[in-house]
């Protein structure tokens, strides 16, 4: 250690204001930037930890304006029950109620909006028991639009008059499951 | 004679490519992030969103009034509560409705039952018509407070709405 410290007066003396020698440039030097890289880090770490990623998306639904009564022709409406205790239920005009899994209703929906004799017009009423949970009615919902992408594909498919690909028409909406609805599906 | 090692004393790392990948993602996530919301900070309730496919549409910032409907963490109670976006919206809209209570004036999130949202909701669409409604609800409730939320905002003539949802993973 000795000779070290020695050796360095002696340049630091050599370096000196009064020594003949040229200056040398110094080039390359260092910085500690320990400092920096802890606080860089502090300041890192707190917003990995406190950001959250996944910001909330939007499904959009409308509604109409007052409750209006509109003429179905009955072969057009397509029904899709939801019961309190999560079960499914969907027909067409006025038959028996056939009950469907979620992961099925997808196939089911596409499949009754392509039939041909009511292509691009059917109705879909979701009709929803007042104790059920919310999350299936989203669930419901979201397999809809998922097929609405299908459908949507098929329908452009076949031009219209003017040779521009078809535009889907959807007509959807959502009510509550009525007494006389319930008795229906109850012993299902 | 063989050569004394020199101990070596203080030895220094080039931190400067550590120092340069650390800025980036320091300003990365610094620009990234989102803080809550006044309204967030305030509510003692975690809303468990129901889950949809991805979509591209996501919650607009601005002109936004959310209704909230959510089970409360400490007493398992549901209810309604009501937020503005929009600061100065929030506080004409305040103003303008009465039966708000006292001590709630001052929120940016109100709790309400169903005719102070109904009152909420028109006067929220007569201060600024261009307010999108969203309703965010837990996936958890019963689906008859949704429907009771959505006649609310048939009633204030606000037929288009959303429904908040985090994306399925």
């Amino acid at each position: 250690m000795g000779g070290l410290s020695s050796s360095l007066h002696a340049e630091r003396q050599k370096r000196g204001k009064h020594s003949k020698r040229k200056k040398r440039k110094r080039i390359g030097f260092h910085l500690d930037m320990t400092p920096l890289v802890d606080i860089t880090f502090l300041l890192l770490t707190f917003f990995m930890f406190t950001t959250t990623m996944a910001t909330p998306q939007v499904m959009e639904m409308s509604i109409p304006p007052e409750q209006v009564e509109i003429e179905v022709i009955a072969d057009q409406l397509l029904t899709v029950m939801l019961r309190a205790d999560g079960q499914i239920f969907w027909f067409i005009a006025q038959d028996e109620p056939k009950k469907v899994e979620l992961k099925d209703l997808r196939k089911v929906y596409e499949r009754e909006n392509l039939r041909e004799d009511v292509k691009n017009k059917l109705i879909t009423i979701l009709k929803i028991d007042n104790d059920a949970q919310y999350g299936n009615v989203v669930n419901i919902l979201d397999e809809f639009n998922l097929a609405e992408l299908f459908i949507t594909q098929e329908i452009s498919k076949v031009p219209d008059e003017e040779g521009n690909p078809t535009e889907r028409k959807r007509r959807f909406t959502i009510a509550k499951l009525t007494e006389e609805d319930l008795e229906k599906i109850q012993s299902l | 004679m063989p050569k004394v090692k020199k101990k070596r004393v203080g030895f220094v790392i080039d931190m400067t490519p550590l120092v340069d990948i650390t800025f980036l993602l320091l300003t990365f996530f610094m620009f990234t992030a989102k803080f809550k919301t006044e309204a967030e900070s305030e509510q003692k309730f975690f809303i468990q969103r129901p889950q949809a496919s991805a979509d591209t549409s996501k919650l607009p910032d601005r002109d936004l009034a959310i209704v909230k409907i959510a089970i409360d963490t400490v007493t398992f109670d549901t209810s309604y509560y009501f937020e503005l976006v929009n600061e100065e919206d929030r506080r004409m809209v305040w103003a303008n409705t009465p039966n708000i209570p006292a001590d709630q004036l001052t929120k940016a999130q109100l709790q309400v039952d169903l005719s102070l949202l109904n009152q909420l909701i028109i006067e929220t669409r007569k201060v600024n018509s261009k307010t999108r409604f969203a309703i965010d609800a837990d996936r958890r409730i019963r689906f008859q407070w949704v429907d009771e939320a959505m006649e609310a905002l048939r009633k204030g003539r606000a037929t288009l709405f959303n429904y908040v949802t985090e994306k399925r993973q």
